[in-house]
């Protein structure tokens, strides 16, 4: 890309541009919308890289392919040698309920932001291989997200610790007892004094126990709590509005009107994949008109992308907005100067809704927008319909003052041993604690943690700790309900888990298993071995969801914020990254090549820049900048986001790790260098141009369509999308159907962008991740790709997304093109694609309209960044190299289901088979089953109004089709976009 | 100049021409044949075990069933192999300080799995289920032979694709009743399938050689 620099899209003439345009546009990329040439070349060669190959000679090429020839017909034969095969293996001892060769599925739960999520583990002869959300559980209610998806990968993360280490260096474990024996001695001789303890909030009984008994033993030491993505201003703003911390749990499947305030309601807030599935159950109710979504924020997000109305608003402007729209609602509080032309309007909205209203916060709102917000749900008479009041599910510590004493502590000497049990806090607490040097001059610290990262280097000791794949535990989810966790594997090697290191503490002892009994043996007196195995069973145990708290409203609460807006002319928004969160992540190639859902950006982060704003300082993509902060620079590349708030850079965390492994190490830049304890959401500064360009790797333009109409959308009533017509004549044979005949339906009115389809299916199929150049050269692996396109003024553009993975066309374009039948129809309808027939050529993708066949340009099985073989699924085959692959449609899940069916006698059911992404996805957008038969899920929503075939005039007869998103206002893309931004 | 060419050269040519497609058509052939033969195959040929076990013993003469050792074969893709304990359930008594057996203890006691040679082993790239072929008429013999005549177990079929299509095209005739799967040496046809049964088999075809049945 850097070569050959694209020409900057002129954003006056973009505007003439768009202006003339008259039916609906859309466009991927900025450059696309302009009809830039290098958008031109992108969708107009299939493999764009491979020009650039032409410089080789005629000699060279018939040396190239005679040796590939030869390659070939050595690379055919197999030695047939059985010593060389796998053995057949007899167990020392039968398992009960284990029979070889079949996975064992177990309850879970994952934490994220120290809440759980319940998750059921399928593993494979003692390997976890694949995650998907547990029915049970409230928080996931059986769908997942990305990041949950990935977390068999970083279980088989090759860079975990192994063993103890002090000062870097490999210790024993016997020297390691010897070490915490010590500390123990020492620190219960004195009471504790000048021990500290850091613990990242993790609402979990037995931890909340051990800590209870480890006080009580060692009365002087102190305890913090920290973790970078923080709940403080959610805290202090439910302490000014109600007096006491209490946590919002919102219920969106009975809300009308929805007003999300910042944050993201469908990714990054507690509870999201929850929320994201009560709103689409909510817009389904048949008999009740569509709930409003309005977003209120400055960068997009995914609530911004599904909202109704967008309302882009400077972070320093989010305050004044609230004000505004408090006070029209007759919600006692100074008025601010100007209010915003929107305010008002969704006032009104809001008030005409009444209590099946709902405003909610982002966490990094100030404290005033969150005790404002609840004013505003009160006065709806929204608390008991579409929100609820719970004791706070996480204990309610302020992190930023917690790690603040820590540091001071340390600054001061009072802190002579600080055990670390968990997190990050030398790469993620706030920059201006120092907090690396700080440890680094202790004469005792010591860390428990997973990896070897940037806060054990700076430790004296370091401990292993179990993954959660591999500890028992339990965890409260976002609404209070517990989830027990057990693990799905052995450890892969001797580790301990801060449960564990608590319980050594106190003295306790115990194994894991011993240590999670103990809590809930105190609990339940009666039956408690059954009601224990009936908790690890479900993975959530019954009847401990919060109970709704009466919450008021204090009367003079909302007044009392003074505004502060820091000197610098840009607002500068900290926001966790899609793919490695708060950087824990940033060593799972899954998530590295991850599409970010609107950038599209892989492996890296860039600062987001609304387009005014970029031309405004002459920048485009890919430009770097130094940004100035509080004294503090940082330089970044831009990425100019459509869409985003003016004079306001959006920095994703996450990134710019140096100890996080060997894929994560040096990806992107580390926005936690700018940020600092006083504003850890929100700061101010400048920007200067340095005039260079850094390397941004993004999808956006990778894998175009030709073609217009790609997604569709329909205003309120559902009118025919889609005239259903004569089918049109065709060259291709008829082919008999027999029996079942697959198909998939993809609701685009559900479909939110959350990515979580596309880990789904990368784990499932054993896709393979192939690295940044690679990826940089467009050949990523995806089978299935989430396409996301603008339409409209590039300040406040529509977003849509499109899951596309292959179509199965019944008249396949592909199969008629292979020259060696690699590529043939199945009787049931299936494009398959048989690996060991398949010769290259890639002429099948060249023939595909829709772009969904992927080529192993190397062997993909064994390379920097392959997954490790335990966690590639046995049921499917790990392609080699040379050889094209594509959506299958996930035909071993297919195949189980239709063996279990045959073994028992009878058809397969509908519903029976369900892919990797439709299982994964938390809106249920995706269905599939037989399209023959009347009642199936599928042939419901194929004959649905809504329904349309992509790119349908080709006359491919795709089996995966698509329902039109439904759009009240406009009824096509490109119409009057919201202009409320300015 | 003197000749380039001698006088016979103009007859070797001919020769050269005749002999090589002859010679070209006849390794074609013969590697034609090799590669259908049972010997490229390797059928019939046994592999070193760790021990000298000999189905002929126990499931010829003593008629323990099939499903004792080989317990998942009905519902899973994998037949199973006996654990250590299920073979000590009878040689805890039986021969039990033969020292032939000294891998079953060692594997007791140290909890570590006896590894077999597999004899049956299909080429790579392909699936097989055990049960969805054992629930629907196909019976152990058919792929794995007369097992209860084997003093040492080996290869009873070529397993090659070619030969897994031929039932695949046409089950029916190779079907037998459910009871009868486990059966050896079992002679007779199904009397209980009737024609539309057998119509019902034929019409699978098309799904049984669709590419995804067996590869994916």
């Amino acid at each position: 890309m850097m070569d050959r620099p694209s020409p900057s899209p002129d954003l006056a003439a973009l505007l003439t541009r768009l202006a003339r345009e008259t039916g609906p546009r859309l466009w991927r990329s900025l450059e696309e919308a302009a009809d830039a040439p290098e958008a031109r070349r992108l969708l107009e060669a299939e493999f764009p890289d491979l020009a650039s190959v032409g410089a080789i000679d005629r000699r060279t090429w018939i040396r190239l392919m005679g040796a590939s020839l030869a390659a070939a017909g050595l690379a055919a034969c197999d030695t047939n040698d059985p010593a060389q095969s796998r053995p057949l293996l007899s167990q020392a001892g039968s398992t009960p309920g284990y029979t070889p060769g079949v996975g064992l599925t177990l309850a879970t739960s994952l934490e994220r932001d120290g809440t759980g999520c319940g998750v059921l583990v399928t593993a494979q002869e003692g390997r976890p291989i694949k995650v998907e959300g547990n029915p049970l559980h409230p928080a996931t209610r059986g769908a997942s997200d990305p990041f949950l998806q990935a977390e068999v990968l970083t279980l088989n993360d090759p860079s975990r610790s192994t063993h103890p280490a002090e000062r870097g260096e490999a210790r024993s474990w016997a020297d390691m007892r010897a070490v915490l024996r010590q500390l123990r001695t020492e620190a219960v001789a004195d009471g504790g004094t000048g021990l500290h303890l850091v613990l990242p909030p993790v609402a979990s009984p037995t931890l909340e126990r051990l800590a209870a008994a480890a006080r009580e033993l060692l009365p002087r030491a102190r305890w913090h709590a920290y973790a970078p993505i923080l709940d403080d201003q959610r805290i202090a703003g439910a302490r000014l509005a109600f007096g006491r911390p209490l946590d919002l749990v919102y219920d969106l499947a009975a809300a009308d009107t929805i007003v999300c305030l910042g944050g993201d309601l469908f990714s990054t807030e507690p509870g999201h994949i929850r929320y994201a599935a009560d709103f689409q159950a909510r817009r389904r109710t048949p008999d009740r008109p569509l709930p409003m979504l309005v977003a209120v924020e400055a960068g997009l997000s995914l609530v911004g992308a599904r909202a109704d109305e967008r309302v882009v608003v400077r972070p320093r402007e989010m305050e004044a907005f609230v004000r505004a729209l408090a006070a029209t609602l007759g919600i006692a509080g100074e008025p601010p100067g100007e209010a915003h032309p929107a305010a008002a309007r969704i006032a009104a909205r809001l008030r005409a809704t009444g209590g099946h209203g709902l405003v909610t916060v982002g966490r990094e709102q100030p404290a005033v927008v969150h005790a404002l917000a609840a004013a505003v749900n009160e006065r709806l008479g929204a608390f008991g319909q579409t929100v609820r009041a719970i004791e706070p599910v996480l204990p309610a510590v302020e992190g930023i003052a917690s790690i603040t004493s820590l540091a001071d502590a340390v600054a001061a000497g009072t802190a002579t041993r600080v055990l670390i049990l968990g997190g990050n806090p030398v790469y993620d607490a706030p920059a201006d604690l120092e907090l690396a040097s700080l440890i680094r001059r202790l004469p005792a610290s010591l860390h428990v943690g997973c990896v070897q990262d940037e806060t054990a280097a700076c430790c004296r000791w370091h401990v292993p700790r179990p993954h959660a794949f591999e500890s028992f535990g339990d965890l409260r989810a976002f609404d209070g309900t517990v989830g027990f966790s057990q693990p799905a594997t052995v450890r892969a090697a001797p580790s301990l888990g801060p449960e564990e290191f608590l319980s050594l503490l106190c003295g306790l002892g115990g194994q894991a298993r011993d240590v999670l009994a103990q809590t809930w043996r105190d609990r339940w007196a009666d039956r408690f071995e059954e009601r224990f195995d009936r908790a690890l069973e479900d993975g959530v145990v019954p009847g401990t969801a919060s109970d709704p708290v009466a919450a008021r409203v204090l009367e003079q609460a909302p007044r009392s914020a003074p505004q502060s807006t820091g000197p610098g002319a840009l607002d500068i928004a900290f926001v966790p990254d899609p793919a490695t969160w708060d950087g824990r992540y940033a060593n799972n190639g899954w998530l590295q090549e991850l599409p970010r859902p609107l950038s599209k950006q892989v492996w890296g982060n860039a600062a987001m820049i609304a387009p005014e704003t970029a031309a405004r300082f002459g920048l485009r993509s890919q430009d770097v900048v130094e940004i100035a902060s509080g004294g503090r620079v940082l330089s970044a590349p831009v990425w100019v986001q459509p869409g985003h708030a003016p004079d306001t850079l959006t920095l994703p965390l996450g990134y710019g790790r140096s100890r996080a492994g060997a894929l994560g190490n040096g990806v992107g830049f580390d926005a936690y260098r700018l940020r600092t304890a006083e504003a850890p959401w929100l700061a101010t500064g400048d920007l200067r141009p340095l005039g260079r360009r850094e390397r941004l790797i993004t999808t956006q333009q990778h894998h175009a369509m030709h073609g217009r109409d790609l997604v569709r959308t329909v205003a309120e009533d559902p009118r025919p999308a889609q005239q259903p017509g004569e089918p049109s004549p065709s060259f291709y044979p008829e082919k008999a159907g027999q029996g079942h005949a697959w198909g998939m339906a993809i609701d685009l009115d559900a479909c939110i962008g959350c990515n979580a389809c596309v880990v789904a299916c990368q784990a499932e199929n054993n896709v393979p991740v192939v690295g940044p150049d690679e990826a940089a050269r467009g050949r990523e692996m995806h089978w299935l790709r989430i396409d996301r396109y603008h339409a409209g003024d590039p300040s406040a553009p529509k977003t849509y997304f499109q899951p596309v993975p292959c179509m199965h066309c019944e008249t396949a374009p592909c199969e008629v093109v292979c020259p060696v039948n690699a590529t043939v129809h199945s009787s049931e309808g299936l494009n398959d694609m048989v690996y060991n027939r398949c010769i290259g050529t890639r002429t099948c993708s060249n023939n595909c309209p829709y772009k969904v066949r992927r080529f192993n340009f190397h062997d993909n099985r064994t390379g920097p960044f392959s997954a490790a073989g335990s966690v590639l699924n046995p049921q499917v085959t790990a392609r080699p190299r040379g050889v094209m692959e594509k959506c299958t449609y996930c035909i071993q899940r297919i195949a189980a289901a239709r063996i279990e069916a045959r073994i028992e006698d009878r058809p397969v059911a509908d519903g029976e088979v369900v892919t990797a992404c439709q299982q994964a996805c938390p809106t249920r957008a995706i269905s599939f089953g037989d399209i023959a038969s009347e009642d199936s899920a599928v042939a419901r929503q194929r004959r649905s109004a809504r329904g349309y075939a992509l790119l349908g005039d080709l006359n491919t007869k795709p089996r995966t089709t698509y329902l039109a998103r439904i759009e009240p206002q406009a009824p096509a893309p490109g119409g009057d976009p919201a202009k409320d931004g300015e | 100049m003197a000749q380039i060419f001698s006088r016979r050269a103009s007859t070797s040519f001919r020769v050269f021409l005749v002999l090589v497609p002859m010679g070209l058509a006849l390794s074609g052939g013969l590697a034609f044949v090799w590669a259908r033969s049972d010997a490229f195959w390797s059928v019939g040929e046994p592999e070193p075990q760790p021990i000298p076990f000999r189905h002929s013993l126990h499931s010829g003469d003593l008629k323990i069933d099939c499903r004792y050792c080989h317990t998942s074969v009905e519902r899973a893709a994998h037949a199973g192999m006996p654990s250590a304990q299920t073979c000590m359930s009878c040689h805890g008594q039986l021969l039990a300080g033969e020292s032939a057996l000294e891998p079953i203890r060692s594997s007791l006691a140290l909890g570590e799995p006896i590894r077999w040679t597999s004899v049956s082993r299909l080429p790579d790239h392909v699936v097989f289920h055990h049960a969805a072929h054992v629930t629907k008429g196909v019976a152990c013999e058919t792929c794995h032979g007369r097992v209860d005549q084997m003093p040492r177990t080996v290869k009873a079929q070529t397993l090659s694709m070619g030969w897994c299509l031929d039932c695949h095209r046409d089950p029916a005739p190779r079907l037998r009743p459910r009871d009868a799967v486990l059966a050896f040496g079992w002679v007779g046809t199904a009397p209980s399938m009737s024609e539309d049964v057998r119509r019902a088999h034929a019409a699978a075809a098309p799904r049984l050689t669709s590419c995804n049945t067996c590869h994916r």
